[in-house]
């Protein structure tokens, strides 16, 4: 069996979930001599820019073949400008100006989509809903397509050029029930084969040193961020938070946020901010924290819930985030927080209460060994996709490929111009 | 702020699927974790109560949060948050800030702002009256959904004790082989309500139907969920409210169909006839009424929200929605009596009233219906 995935950046380099997502599952799938698998993606590394870093052709990464078409576009500024427009009242945006909106977020590779168009793949995989690479794949796939959407609550979610789009796929993997629960209230997909797969957790690989010692902050207890410093993650948030915390809570207390800052580093004297460091390093920061915070309330799935749980490591979540939420109510590993108050009382009872922490690490790694372990997870999708192959292409209604953006002033990540 | 966990449809997982033991062990974990929610709920209000906090700071502090958290499926239960939002949104500052990179920039742009003041002042006096009228009209429209919402309370009925609803039963019934047979020749998917252990759905897949099913117990779905049948815990209602028009080939409607309000049965009429392609087959099993009443326990009867219906009623309800429908098949549960012996004394009297104790009573305590979409 052959399976193409579709996505629109792809590489060891891609810190972006979903397709992080898509690169461990190509990855793992691989590995079964049964399945053959392609990865058809762009040439782009940044989502923002869209620019030609890779080469075009045919590379093998960690043992998945990467077929790699240049985009005929950089992203321009016009795409800031009708999103702008659009994001108000997505669902009274015209089909045109949709359809116009996912072109220009790009990324448009005609090589990518004649590719998918000419594949002789058992079934296509496309890798998440919001870019023009899956839009178009779906438009001209021959072979069964799957969706993985990777959805969040989102203003783009609502343009008619994606309800359009779905129509035509064939079956949908999503990361949580959630996720489910959101995609079929918009586009009313309840009757097409599905599956709540979600990902699997590596096995942890920590260097042995106490997370203190990494941390530089010796023995002193701490709370861990992990993944992206940034504002919409909730970081400054949780740094405020925290800091307010320790006003009104003074003691040794510290928090790690630990991974590459794309915004302002919170600066305070007992937050550190590591910036990216090593696998090693990031396992064994997480085994030594006392909780490990996600502040973020768009995640759609967060493996770094499942990967602290692997270590029994209990989590305190965002309480509007309906994946990490649907993880600690499925599993009992974790705590929420809703509002400032919440906050401080869920710390103090976790920080104070090891036999709590215990329980909650406990119940989350019980979860995550039982649903999230990879044989469990790629025997369940490829069990789906045989499946949706045995059904055959559902007779689509064809939407025509999108038009390739003309002219408009190339947009340039902050610090290079556009000022 | 949400101490209770989700309905049990969500709490255990979707698969891969626990044995019992896991499976009761989730649950008890889940319950531990109400637990302590409810307990840090009340801390929180303690906390709140004892004033240490100035309100003012504590509102910012919220008010953070907020910032960050989506307004769409979320904020349906937190209208009065979003709705500040909207109110702390209203005002358009003119301030344009003037900060560049460059040394003549940030001057280009105080003299632009300067010179423009005028214009944009009158523009944006425009703009913030109409904001606020609108934050005036959803203020509005909140305190007409809150009154709703107290008034759809009032008509609520009592949950029933969690031990006396019937869950559906495991393995094949009596009318699977009629269901097969009515839709066997559909088209499209077929949607399976109530599909317990999913012994219905292997049955169709058997005969080459493309089928799926839901439930709303999370436990009864395990088995199903362990073969990889493709069955999610959901009620049929809500189910039925995702499905596009016209997406399936045929439903099947049975076990909480018996449970349904009138209102609830006059929805999932409605969303079956229009989620159904026309010429689709609907199938219904349900249990008589004297059969449900002498099957299930008088607290269960007394605080059931709905009743089941006759097949007789059914098959009117569907004439309404459009269906053409066959004539009901019964079975199940049988206890009728024999007829005495001809030779026994007032044979003939006694078998009459027999007869008419089996109509009444005794009889078949199932049905099948099987009607066609028509229009």
């Amino acid at each position: 069996m052959k399976l193409a995935f579709v996505t629109p950046r792809y590489g060891t380099e891609v810190i972006g979930g979903a397709e992080t997502a898509a690169r461990m599952l190509a990855e793992r799938l691989c590995l079964r001599p049964e399945w053959e698998v392609v990865v058809l993606t762009s040439c782009a590394l940044d989502h923002l820019t869209w620019e030609n870093s890779e080469p075009a052709g045919t590379t093998v990464l960690n043992g998945v073949t990467v077929r790699r078409f240049p985009t005929a576009s950089r992203r321009t500024l016009d795409y800031f400008e009708l999103d702008g427009k659009l994001r108000v009242a997505p669902q009274a945006a015209s089909l045109a100006d949709a359809r116009q909106w996912i072109a220009l977020n790009g990324p448009m590779c005609p090589g990518l989509v004649d590719a998918v168009a000419g594949s002789d793949a058992d079934v296509i995989a496309c890798y998440p809903y919001l870019f023009a690479t899956t839009v178009d794949a779906i438009a001209v796939a021959g072979a069964p397509v799957v969706l993985h959407p990777a959805a969040h609550d989102e203003p783009a979610l609502y343009l008619s050029a994606f309800r359009r789009s779905f129509r035509d796929i064939d079956g949908l993997v999503y990361h949580t029930r959630a996720e489910r629960d959101l995609m079929e209230d918009v586009f009313h997909v309840g009757a097409r084969p599905q599956i709540v797969l979600g990902l699997g957790v590596n096995e942890p690989a920590g260097g042995g040193r106490p997370g203190g010692a990494v941390l530089g902050i010796g023995d002193r207890p701490y709370l861990c961020y992990l993944g992206r410093v940034d504002e919409h993650k909730g970081c400054g948030m949780l740094a405020d938070y925290f800091a307010e915390y320790k006003e009104r809570h003074p003691g040794d207390l510290a928090l790690a946020f630990v991974g590459p800052v794309s915004a302002k580093a919170p600066d305070h004297p007992d937050i550190v901010v590591t910036g990216t460091v090593s696998e090693a390093d990031k396992w064994d920061i997480l085994a030594g924290a006392q909780v490990m915070v996600t502040p973020s309330a768009y995640e759609s799935f967060s493996l770094v819930v499942l990967e602290a749980w692997t270590l029994g490591v209990p989590v305190l979540v965002n309480g509007a985030c309906a994946a990490t939420m649907e993880h600690c109510t499925r599993s009992g590993g974790g705590l929420w927080f809703d509002s400032y108050r919440s906050f401080e009382a869920t710390v103090d009872r976790l920080t104070g209460d090891a036999g709590l922490r215990d329980a909650l690490g406990e119940a989350g790694r019980s979860y995550t060994a039982r649903n999230y372990s990879w044989p469990a997870i790629i025997d369940r999708y490829t069990a789906f996709l045989a499946d949706v192959v045995a059904r055959g292409r559902s007779a689509p209604l064809r939407t025509v490929r999108l038009e390739v953006p003309t002219g408009g002033t190339a947009y340039v990540r902050e610090g290079g111009g556009n000022d | 702020m949400p101490t209770s966990s989700p309905t049990p449809s969500s709490l255990t997982p979707d698969a891969p699927v626990p044995d019992g033991g896991a499976a009761a062990d989730t649950a008890a974990r889940v319950r531990y974790l109400d637990e302590v929610m409810a307990e840090i709920d009340a801390e929180v209000r303690r906390r709140r109560a004892s004033g240490d906090l100035p309100a003012g700071l504590e509102a910012e502090l919220d008010e953070l949060f907020l910032e960050f958290s989506p307004v769409g499926l979320q904020g349906r239960a937190r209208l009065r948050e979003t709705l500040s939002l909207v109110d702390g949104s209203a005002y358009v500052d003119i301030a344009v800030p003037t900060a560049s990179n460059k040394a003549v920039g940030s001057y280009v742009k105080r003299l632009i702002r300067k010179g423009l003041g005028w214009y944009m002042n009158f523009v944006v006096a425009q703009i913030v009256k109409f904001a606020w009228s609108v934050s005036r009209m959803f203020h509005v429209v909140v305190d007409h959904i809150e009154d709703l919402e107290a008034a759809v309370e009032t008509h609520r009925s009592p949950d029933l004790p969690a031990d006396t609803v019937p869950v559906a039963g495991p393995g094949p019934a009596w009318w699977a082989a009629a269901a097969v047979e009515a839709l066997r020749d559909v088209h499209d998917r077929v949607l399976v309500a109530d599909c317990g252990d999913g012994a219905l759905l292997d049955t169709l897949a058997a005969a080459g139907v493309d089928a799926y099913g839901v439930d709303p117990s999370d436990l009864v779905l395990e088995p199903a969920l362990a073969r990889g049948l493709d069955v999610r815990a959901e009620g049929i209602v809500a189910h039925l409210d995702v499905v596009a028009a016209e997406a399936l080939g045929g439903v099947v409607l049975t076990g909480s169909l018996q449970w349904l309000r009138p209102n609830e049965r006059e929805r999932l009429l409605d969303l079956a006839a229009s989620r159904l392609a026309v010429g689709g087959t609907l199938v219904l099993h349900s249990t008589t009424p004297e059969g449900w009443a002498a099957s299930v326990t008088p607290v269960v009867r007394d605080l059931a929200p709905g009743r089941p219906l006759h097949a007789e009623t059914w098959a009117h309800l569907l004439g309404s929605h459009g269906f053409a429908v066959a004539q009901p098949v019964r079975g199940g549960a049988d206890h009728t009596l024999a007829h005495v012996g001809a030779d026994a004394s007032d044979a003939a009297t006694v078998n009459a009233a027999i007869d008419a104790l089996n109509d009444l009573l005794l009889g078949p305590t199932e049905y099948l219906v099987v009607a066609t979409r028509e229009r």
